[in-house]
């Protein structure tokens, strides 16, 4: 059995003495997209901050290509190669967008974004802004920009396209292929169906904090995503 | 003509050295969200150390090596053993370092005794600058102060750990996020706050009388400015500095010493009641 790139099992995580996530398991391979559906409040965004570091686990584990990370602190995850995405205040709001993009770079070099320049231009324009003064949108382009370019061995992303206009989640989508094609793992927290269709080799439905749904994509993903997630 | 030059020098000279005691309160507290009681009580120490130097019959440039040295090791030990355990619990950390600060003041009487210490210039005499005569360990003070402050302020916008230091200021889990070591910078931002709270007291000590209680006038002075320039920023430092150190040289010199401090008192009530955030508040 060759090793998965990211194995999650038994995971328990939660705020305080509220536990909001329970017995959480999954696997991505390499070259896999792992797409997490659901509606608002059921812990997505708590799932993903807990595969980040920012949330530490009650119980259970996280590996990365067979190491243990759940105990590591996220600038230590981010070293072992684990790109991270968030949902909200995804910027350093007082600093260009030039400095967004190159300050954890000792060469502070844009050449590494060149790709990602050509599919949104709007983000080169602006580099000498703050990227406070960017719309959200906008924002988020910015932020997965700078997390598709670090080329992580595993990516995280929280919504990306959250006010994000329609061709440019298209472009996401290119992106995003292109990295799973170079055999990296991408775990996607998304709304947006058209996106999922696009990219998710799986997916998987929370609910209260658990997952009540896995499936693979194909041409009946849209409908039986629809029905778990009506109200 | 003769006097206002040396309202101007002196209103430099407390605005300069201002600026100087406030930056340690204003870096830990800008980085770590702490404001750290024991602020005043660095300096004290900072200026015992010139006070060590020159009683030990050694020149007193030494005293600045010493004073960063000996308060950069004492807060990077008060980091990692007490406030570490307390980020995010802002009434804690006050506690915490307000506690910090009597058991300084202790240690310092223990070693140095309650009487009032003085050390002297290391260059005396004064120069004519403008048709008034200057002390010329003020002007040097002076001079060094503004290389310094310009060397920092280009450090701050310009270099790469600059901007690492001021991405931590905005968004600490975002820094993390992108591979930052938060913890690390946490320990050296408080640390650097020490050792220039340190340096303070070492540059000041031939002009200020040193005993154990000196370090309540200096965090009080230090909060006043942090209350009116606004926190997290160079640019918010100097701006309450020059209004706070500008107000009280005015007020000494119109009418008299205890104005001079009524009258900081005065400006910062009103910014609390009026404009709690300060003049240049972080976005």
């Amino acid at each position: 059995m060759s090793m998965q790139q990211f194995t999650v099992q038994n995971l328990a995580t939660g705020y305080g003495d509220l536990q909001v996530l329970q017995d959480i398991s999954f696997d991505v391979g390499a070259g896999e997209c792992l797409c997490i559906a659901g509606r608002n409040g059921v812990g997505k965004t708590t799932l993903m901050r807990a595969l980040s570091g920012e949330l530490p686990l009650i119980s259970g584990g996280i590996q990365m290509q067979g190491t243990e990370i759940s105990a590591l602190p996220t600038n230590r995850r981010h070293g072992l190669g684990l790109s991270y995405g968030p949902q909200d205040s995804v910027t350093f709001a007082p600093l260009s967008v030039k400095e967004n993009l190159t300050l954890h770079y000792q060469d502070q070099n844009l050449e590494r974004y060149e790709h990602l320049f050509a599919l949104f231009p709007r983000i080169r324009e602006r580099l000498e802004q703050s990227a406070g003064s960017l719309s959200g949108g906008e924002r988020k382009i910015l932020s997965f920009t700078r997390v598709m370019a670090e080329d992580a061995q595993v990516v995280l992303l929280d919504e990306p396209t959250e006010g994000v206009a329609p061709e440019n989640i298209d472009h996401m989508a290119t992106v995003i292929r292109s990295t799973l094609q170079a055999r990296h793992s991408v775990i996607v927290v998304e709304q947006n169906l058209s996106l999922i269709e696009a990219i998710a080799d799986r997916v998987i439905v929370m609910d209260h904090g658990a997952i009540i749904h896995e499936t693979a994509n194909g041409p009946e993903l849209r409908n039986e995503i629809s029905n778990l997630l009506k109200v | 003509m003769e006097s206002s030059v040396l309202f101007l020098l002196n209103t430099s000279y407390a605005v300069l050295t201002l600026a100087l005691v406030v930056l340690g309160l204003a870096i830990i507290f800008g980085l770590l969200g702490v404001l750290n009681m024991a602020h005043g009580e660095f300096v004290a120490i900072g200026a015992y150390c010139a006070f060590a130097v020159q009683s030990a019959g050694l020149p007193l440039i030494l005293s600045l090596p010493l004073a960063i040295i000996t308060t950069g090791a004492v807060g990077w030990l008060i980091e990692a053993s007490v406030i570490r355990h307390l980020y995010k619990r802002p009434f804690d950390t006050l506690l915490a370092t307000w506690g910090l600060s009597i058991l300084l003041r202790e240690g310092i009487e223990l070693a140095f005794g309650l009487e009032y210490r003085s050390v002297s210039e290391p260059v005396s005499g004064s120069v004519r600058l403008l048709g008034v005569d200057y002390p010329i360990y003020r002007i040097m003070l002076m001079v060094a102060l503004l290389i310094g402050f310009a060397a920092l302020y280009v450090w701050y916008r310009r270099s790469n750990a600059g901007v690492r230091v001021r991405a931590m200021i905005a968004n600490p889990q975002l820094a993390t996020i992108v591979g930052i070591d938060t913890q690390k910078l946490a320990r050296l931002a408080f640390a650097a706050g020490a050792a220039s709270a340190g340096l303070a007291g070492a540059m000041l000590a031939p002009l200020v009388r040193i005993e154990p209680f000196m370090g309540i006038d200096f965090l009080l002075q230090s909060f006043f400015v942090l209350v009116v320039g606004g926190l997290g920023s160079l640019e918010g430092l100097f701006i309450g500095s020059s209004l706070i150190g500008g107000a009280e040289s005015a007020g000494s010199t119109l009418m008299g010493g205890t104005a001079g401090y009524v009258t900081v008192l005065l400006i910062s009530i009103l910014f609390l009641w009026l404009k709690p955030e300060g003049l240049h508040a972080r976005r």
